[in-house]
């Protein structure tokens, strides 16, 4: 099936998206605002956190509470997340909803309140969203390894330090605000039982005032590879190691994909067998594609019991070195198959598919239809999977370990 | 969209429904076993979750590895989970895959249970058990549902300890196997493009062998013990504070009041508890579901704080559903939940995927198919006296307590 795409560019440069979907009832939007934590002054790591929680304290004529009661009686399942480029909003309803749900986000982020008396509890959730990372050792591990993994401030924790959060004012975080949330820059996504001139019309009145700021990329420093090991009495021991790949707009990202899908695609994929299946050594044990716009990493985490924890880490850095000396016919079809598969699952929902176009605008400046996909999927031959392999091997590893005790890493660094 | 549903049954008993919708992308496909955790005997305590994974190692002709490249080469999304009292093994497939998706899903139905098997992923369970170990609002929940169900089945630890597990013997699992796997305790269910009548005849081909013999269960009403307990832990670094108190079962007409009343009080965002609790930085995280089980319901209160605030936050918590039992919701309140709910269902059942567990769980605990459109209509009909009525039944305001984290008095 052919998908209806829509793309408009206002007049103040902010990007409007739409993909129109038969045989649903609801409409999802995505919201990306390029005002992420990777723009955070150092000083003031943990700004775009507290601003995410504070922008929904109240905007326009609504109070706090008057906000929830409208998004609420819309149906409105919204939500808000601090990712490393961009504050992302998404929210999904009936598409007969869109229009009211679209206005009282136009106060979010045109006209949000940023009250004094609602700062100091924003702050505080931030400080206890870093503090529960405690109780979370898993998602800390991941956490901290992309933050040593990324150039820095790419990859650092979005809710900064106790520190940063502690010496943040107000006035500080308003300015975040004035300094990044900007027209241009921003992408606006629609997807499912939509009306796109309607749309055009209701957005272009909304923001079209909006005025666009310069934006430019944070000042990326590069991370040298290495080991932390970060103590913890866990009941498990928790592993994660990170190496570069190509980012989406590489021409080589489809080889990339299949080679993650062939590690660690399902339950027959490399990682699984050999870690789990086999030996028994973890219930988790899995390789993620990450992409940031320039940046990009495969993402491996294996949760353990500590006396396996060195068995563990010596068997899937084997099995990640070992991709490079072939791929079986077999395999390759499947990872074919499932990649293609993903696709259309992903394609019958409405929030998916918002937030698949806002990422693909973001990273392509186009939209890709599901059959050039397809056919990217369907024409990555077993030789460029390699090729791409030897030219981003994998090695010159960031490793993170967090549980009782450390273990062996040093072969994770060459010869 | 139009949907159809549609049913048979095999001469063994097993029952197979659909809710066919001809302009889905992909269909899914669910065995649901009645049975978990609270069908179990103490001695074999794990033993429904260790057999799900069990069903996954391989067949008489299928090897585990076989099992697994399946699913994958057919590009499935697939997977299983076992509570206190359902164990569902599930796929969803692009629609040509159905007859390939059922041969394997039936096929695992019997499993082979091989003892090298059995030895290697006995490992992976405790890995399971050590991973949950370092979720603390996991270890609140199972905790929690033991203090508040004490003497009753549901009670019982879904994943078992490291001691029980340990001492699984592969005969307790056969057994249990053959006492729990009878065809009149599992439904097939089919959700989304799914062609109904070879749906039926492939289970039929894979199923229809199956010896039929009487499965049963206790289903005792339980009230909760109401009791308060404390568990220390300085390596827990924040308090979490988890609240259990009786609703409506799931075969309880009264359980779309219950929903609403969970929505209204406990909803992430927008709810009494967000506004007393998380509104002002008191907890980080204040949440509140509704738990509808066999013969039995729960709500379950989640709220998450810095040590030195937690007796506040937990004094506020039941001062609010204390003043929710007096006042009930407000007509706003009321309009909010019902439209926040419609919405997420409908979003819900625009995914195969998203319809299967509901489809199924109407099944399997009243008998019953209701479109969703019907569902809502019969939530958009509950009043404010039955919400109201509904909390003050089963006494909100009196929860069974459990605390964990570095506190040892509270």
């Amino acid at each position: 099936m052919a998908e209806k795409f829509f793309i408009k560019e206002l007049p103040n440069g902010l990007t409007l998206l739409g993909q129109q979907m038969e045989h649903v009832a609801s409409a999802a939007m995505t919201f990306v605002v390029p005002a992420g934590s990777a723009h955070d002054h150092s000083e003031a790591a943990g700004s775009a956190a507290v601003a995410c929680e504070w922008v929904l304290r109240g905007a326009g004529d609504r109070s706090t509470r008057q906000l929830n009661e409208a998004l609420d009686s819309l149906g409105c399942q919204h939500d808000e997340n601090v990712q490393s480029e961009h504050l992302a909003f998404s929210a999904a309803q009936l598409g007969r909803n869109l229009a009211d749900v679209l206005a009282i986000y136009a106060d979010i982020i045109l006209r949000p309140r940023l009250e004094d008396a609602t700062f100091e509890p924003c702050r505080e959730l931030t400080l206890q969203d870093l503090s529960s990372l405690e109780d979370e050792p898993a998602r800390k591990c991941m956490l901290m390894l992309r933050e040593k993994f990324y150039p820095y401030p790419l990859g650092r924790c979005v809710y900064g330090t106790a520190e940063s959060l502690r010496a943040l004012t107000a006035q500080t975080v308003r300015k975040h605000l004035a300094a990044h949330f900007s027209a241009r820059g921003s992408i606006l996504s629609i997807a499912g039982n939509i009306d796109w001139n309607a749309f055009c019309d209701l957005a272009e009145t909304f923001f079209g005032p909006w005025p666009s700021r310069p934006q430019k990329p944070p000042k990326a420093v590069p991370n040298a590879p290495g080991v932390t090991h970060e103590k913890k009495e866990s009941a498990q021991t928790h592993i994660a190691l990170a190496y570069r790949t190509v980012p989406i707009s590489d021409r080589r990202y489809y080889a990339a994909r299949m080679a993650e899908t062939v590690l660690s695609g399902g339950m027959s994929s490399r990682l699984f067998t050999e870690v789990r299946e086999k030996r028994g050594l973890a219930y988790h044990v899995s390789t993620r594609y990450h992409s940031l716009k320039k940046h990009a990493g495969l993402f491996t985490y294996a949760g353990t019991r500590p006396d396996v924890a060195q068995q563990t880490f010596d068997v899937t850095l084997h099995e990640l070195r070992r991709l490079v000396e072939g791929i079986e016919p077999d395999e390759m079809d499947r990872a074919r198959t499932q990649l293609k598969s993903a696709l259309v699952m992903q394609g019958e929902s409405t929030p998916s598919r918002s937030s698949a176009l806002a990422g693909d605008w973001y990273h392509l400046r186009r939209l890709r239809s599901l059959q050039e996909l397809s056919d990217a999927i369907d024409k990555v031959t077993v030789d460029e999977v390699l090729g791409y392999l030897r030219e981003f091997p994998p090695e010159d590893f960031t490793v993170l370990v967090v549980g009782p005790e450390n273990i062996d890493t040093h072969q994770a660094y060459g010869a | 969209m139009n949907m159809e549903f549609r049913q048979a049954k095999l001469d063994n008993g097993l029952t197979i429904i659909a809710e066919v919708n001809p302009a889905a992308a992909s269909m899914a496909a669910g065995f649901f076993v009645r049975t978990g955790s609270r069908d179990e005997t103490p001695e074999v305590s794990g033993v429904s979750h260790f057999l799900e994974h069990m069903m996954f190692k391989g067949t008489p002709r299928r090897t585990a590895f076989d099992v697994n490249r399946e699913f994958d080469a057919m590009g499935a999304n697939y997977n299983a989970f076992t509570t206190e009292e359902n164990t569902v093994y599930f796929g969803a497939v692009l629609p040509s895959f159905q007859t390939g998706l059922l041969d394997l899903l039936g096929d695992m139905m019997r499993p082979a249970l091989r003892r090298e098997d059995f030895n290697v992923e006995k490992n992976v369970i405790l890995d399971e058990i050590a991973r949950y170990e370092d979720q603390p609002r996991f270890r609140v929940y199972e905790r929690l549902m033991g203090q508040h169900f004490q003497g009753h089945p549901l009670a019982n630890s879904i994943l078992g300890t490291t001691e029980s597990v340990r001492a699984m013997k592969l005969e307790g699992m056969q057994d249990y196997f053959d006492r729990r796997y009878s065809p009149g305790n599992v439904l097939a269910v089919g959700v989304g493009q799914v062609d109904f009548t070879p749906f039926v005849d492939k289970v039929a081909e894979m199923c229809a062998s199956w010896p039929s013999y009487e499965v049963t269960r206790a289903t005792a009403p339980f009230a909760g013990t109401k009791t308060r307990t404390i568990v220390a832990d300085r390596k827990v670094n924040r308090e979490h504070i988890g609240l259990m108190s009786p609703a409506p079962s799931g075969q309880d007409e009264t359980r779309f009041a219950a929903q609403l009343a969970a929505t209204i009080v406990g909803d992430e965002a927008g709810s009494r508890l967000f506004y007393a609790l998380v509104d002002p930085a008191i907890a980080d995280e204040a949440s509140m579901a509704y738990d509808p089980m066999d013969g039995a319901g729960a709500f379950l209160t989640f709220i998450s704080a810095d040590a030195d605030r937690a007796a506040q936050a937990l004094q506020i918590a039941q001062a609010e559903f204390r003043k929710f039992m007096d006042e009930g919701p407000s007509d706003q309140e009321m309009r909010a939940a019902k439209n926040k709910i419609a919405s997420s269902a409908t979003l819900k059942g625009e995914l195969p995927m998203g319809r299967l567990t509901a489809v199924g769980f109407d099944w399997v605990y009243r008998k019953e198919y209701i479109p969703l459109a019907r569902q809502i209509e019969m939530l958009f009909d509950v009043t404010r006296d039955q919400v109201m009525e509904v909390v003050r039944t089963h006494d909100l305001a009196s929860p069974t307590v459990l605390t964990l984290g570095p506190l040892e008095n509270l």
